[in-house]
């Protein structure tokens, strides 16, 4: 009787230092999302009326290309780890094609996210306007870097693809960038709720 | 499952415009932030197991992510449902 046992691979993709940023990450954010829910809870009647001002449009569009970004870099990482010595140009070709996309869709957030900025600056709001605009920028301002970061990272990654610089059996480089850029997904999903909807 | 990929990307897609309409439509009521939180988790979930493709990865490093994320929303929860004491 043959068993089917599917083996685990014993480290998550990647670099395991991206994985200790990656924690140290959760517990950062982690904080600033209690600290949001348990300030909410002593004003709720401000936080509610603050959100009115806030785009849940935005938020929403966001969040769909966050996540359909992390899907284009599953697809580029999936190209990388199915490469073999005769497809390694081929490969790279698609790879790049899919970092290309995510990136464009990096670029994107961030843009809609300035427009998003400038809307709320320009009606005069501040870090000291009050307690949910305090956690509102604090945290879509920390989310931001972190999407403009890995932006650029993925930018990296698409240039060693574009010169064919990987090579079969060599995918940590791109799957260390593509676990951060997921974790900036993962942290965006439970801010959107968070930030935008609850009231 | 072949398109599995593309099948966690139309759920994260749906529960996305769930929470959008809940928004949007002014609908959030005290029952619905409960669906929400839990649909939250279900899409953090998905990008963990099949973005970060930890669900072939051994145990204990699909749950650090798990924890955090189950640890987190539970006390979002609390936050919204605890009575203020007076």
């Amino acid at each position: 009787m043959s068993k089917n046992i599917t083996l685990k691979e014993p480290y998550p993709p990647g670099d395991l230092a991206i994985w200790i940023i990656i924690y140290v990450e959760f517990i950062t954010f982690a904080l600033l999302f209690l600290g949001y829910a348990f300030s909410r809870r002593l004003d709720v009647e401000l936080f509610n009326a603050s959100q009115m001002a806030v785009n849940q449009t935005s938020g929403f569009i966001n969040t769909f290309i966050l996540i359909t970004s992390s899907y284009f870099v599953v697809k580029a990482v999936q190209s990388i780890r199915n490469m073999t010595q005769e497809s390694q140009k081929d490969s790279n070709i698609e790879a790049s094609k899919w970092l290309l996309f995510a990136i464009m869709c990096g670029v994107a957030f961030l843009v809609i996210k300035i427009t998003e900025f400038s809307h709320i600056f320009g009606m005069g709001i501040n870090l000291s306007t009050n307690k949910y605009f305090m956690f509102y920028i604090m945290l879509t301002i920390f989310h931001f870097l972190h999407v403009l970061l890995g932006s650029g990272i993925l930018f990296f990654i698409y240039k060693k693809t574009k010169i064919y610089g990987y090579l079969p059996n060599d995918s940590k480089g791109i799957e260390t960038g593509a676990s951060y850029w997921h974790m900036v997904d993962l942290l965006w999903i439970v801010l959107f709720p968070l930030v935008y909807i609850i009231r | 499952m072949k398109r599995i990929l593309e099948v966690v990307w139309i759920i994260l897609v749906i529960l996305t415009v769930f929470a959008y309409l809940l928004g949007y439509l002014k609908y959030i009521s005290t029952t619905l932030v409960a669906v929400l939180l839990i649909t939250t988790f279900i899409k953090g979930q998905l990008v963990i197991d099949y973005f970060m493709d930890l669900k072939k990865v051994r145990l204990k490093y699909r749950l650090i992510p798990t924890i955090w994320l189950g640890v987190v929303i539970s006390l979002i929860a609390v936050a919204y449902y605890l009575p203020v004491s007076m």
